[in-house]
C-alpha cells in the first residue's frame, strides 16, 4: 500500500537524497509540477509513473548497503502491487489518458534520459517523496 | 573429502496477524556448531531484476533456526525464501519454501478487547496490533441485535468510547481486525456484556 511504500522511502530517503549530486535538476518536477495535472489525467499519470519506476527505475538503484537494498525491494515489490491495481482501471477504460498526461510523461522520460542511467535512476528515486505527496493530496 | 553438508529441510512459514516467520528443521553435525543465513525474493526481483536474492542481514550465520522476515515481506506479492547451512568452511546447498509465500494468506486471529462500563459510559479497550491493523467494533442493546451499531477505529488509542448507556439494560460489544494492506477480516472476537449501574464499574 501507499502507506507502506512512503514508510519504506522515509527509512532511506536521507541516504538516497545524499547519493544525487545533482541539485539543480528534476526528474518529476521540470519544467512544471505534477500538482498542475488535470483531475482527469491523474490516474494515467500515477499508472505510466508506476510503470516507469518499476521498468526503469528500481533496477538500477542497488547500493552497498544491504539495508537500503532490502528496503528499495519492499518498495519495489509494493509498487509492483499498486501498479497491478492501476492496470486493472486502465484495462477497464478508468485510467484514461490524455493529451495532457502523456505531454507530462514524455517531459519525465525527457529528463530522465538526460541523465546518465545511474544517477537518474537514484534522482528518481531520491523524489519519491513528491510523487508520494502529490497522490496524498489528489487522493 | 569432508561429506557434503544437507541443506535445511522442512521449511516454513509461521504467519500469524501480520507477523511472519520462517522456520526449518536444524543439520545435525556431531560436536559441530551449524549456522544458517536467509535470503529472500519478491515477485519485483524474479520479473524485474534477474531473479536475484536479497539477504537478510538480521538472519546471516544464525544458530537459530527461525527468522523474523516480517520487515521484508512488506508488500503483497509472491515471495520466495531460502535458506542454508554452514559449518566452518563447510556450506550447505539452498533449502528453498516449497512454494511461494504472499503475506495476503497471513490467519488474523480476533483482537483482544475489555468492554467496560464506567458509569454510563460504554468503552472498549483494543489490542495494539500494529500499524497494519483497524477495527470494526460492534455494539447492541442485549436482545436489540437489530440495532446493532458499528464503530471503525483506524488508530488504537487507549480506550474507545463507544456510547452512553441507559441504566438497566446490558450492552454487548464485540470486535474484528481489518486489515487493508491485504483487504482482509478476521473472525469476531467474543461478545463481552456490561451494564451501566451509577457511578461504579460493571463487568458481566
Amino acid at each position: 500500500s501507499v502507506t507502506e511504500i512512503r514508510s519504506g522511502f522515509t527509512a532511506i530517503k536521507a541516504n538516497i537524497q545524499a547519493r544525487d549530486p545533482i541539485r539543480t535538476l528534476s526528474i518529476l518536477s521540470h519544467p512544471h509540477s505534477l500538482h498542475k495535472v488535470k483531475a482527469s489525467d491523474r490516474c494515467c499519470i500515477t499508472h505510466q509513473l508506476f510503470t516507469f519506476y518499476v521498468d526503469k527505475v528500481f533496477k538500477h538503484c542497488k547500493t552497498e548497503d544491504s539495508y537500503v537494498n532490502r528496503k528499495i525491494s519492499s518498495i519495489a515489490n509494493s509498487f509492483l502491487s499498486v501498479k497491478r491495481k492501476l492496470r486493472q482501471c486502465h484495462e477497464q477504460n478508468k485510467c484514461m489518458c490524455g493529451q495532457e498526461s502523456t505531454e507530462k510523461f514524455k517531459q519525465i522520460l525527457a529528463n530522465y534520459e538526460g541523465l546518465n542511467v545511474t544517477s537518474a535512476a537514484i534522482k528518481s528515486l531520491g523524489e519519491l517523496d513528491i510523487l508520494l505527496d502529490w497522490m496524498d493530496k489528489s487522493r | 573429502e569432508d561429506a557434503l553438508l544437507p541443506a535445511p529441510q522442512n521449511i516454513s512459514i509461521l504467519s500469524t496477524n501480520m507477523k511472519h516467520f520462517l522456520a526449518w528443521s536444524p543439520v545435525i553435525v556431531q560436536g559441530e556448531t551449524v549456522r544458517y543465513s536467509v535470503e529472500f525474493q519478491g515477485e519485483y526481483e524474479r520479473e524485474y531484476a534477474n531473479e536475484s536474492w536479497i539477504p537478510i542481514c538480521e538472519c546471516s550465520l544464525i544458530t537459530a533456526t527461525v527468522c523474523n522476515i516480517t520487515e521484508d515481506i512488506s508488500a503483497t506479492v509472491a515471495y520466495n525464501l531460502r535458506v542454508r547451512a554452514d559449518v566452518g568452511a563447510r556450506r550447505s546447498e539452498w533449502g528453498t519454501l516449497k512454494g511461494f509465500f504472499n503475506r495476503i494468506t497471513t490467519s488474523l486471529t480476533p483482537p483482544l478487547m475489555k468492554v467496560i462500563a464506567d458509569g454510563y459510559h460504554l468503552l472498549v479497550e483494543l489490542e495494539d496490533m500494529g500499524p497494519a491493523f483497524q477495527f470494526c467494533v460492534l455494539y447492541w442493546k442485549k436482545g436489540q441485535e437489530s440495532r446493532m451499531q458499528q464503530k471503525v477505529v483506524k488508530e488504537v488509542s487507549s480506550v474507545v468510547h463507544l456510547d452512553t448507556m441507559e441504566a438497566g439494560p446490558d450492552y454487548c460489544v464485540k470486535a474484528q481486525t481489518y486489515v487493508e494492506a491485504i483487504n482482509r477480516s478476521s473472525s469476531f472476537s467474543q461478545t463481552q456484556c456490561v451494564r451501566a449501574q451509577g457511578g461504579r464499574s460493571m463487568w458481566l
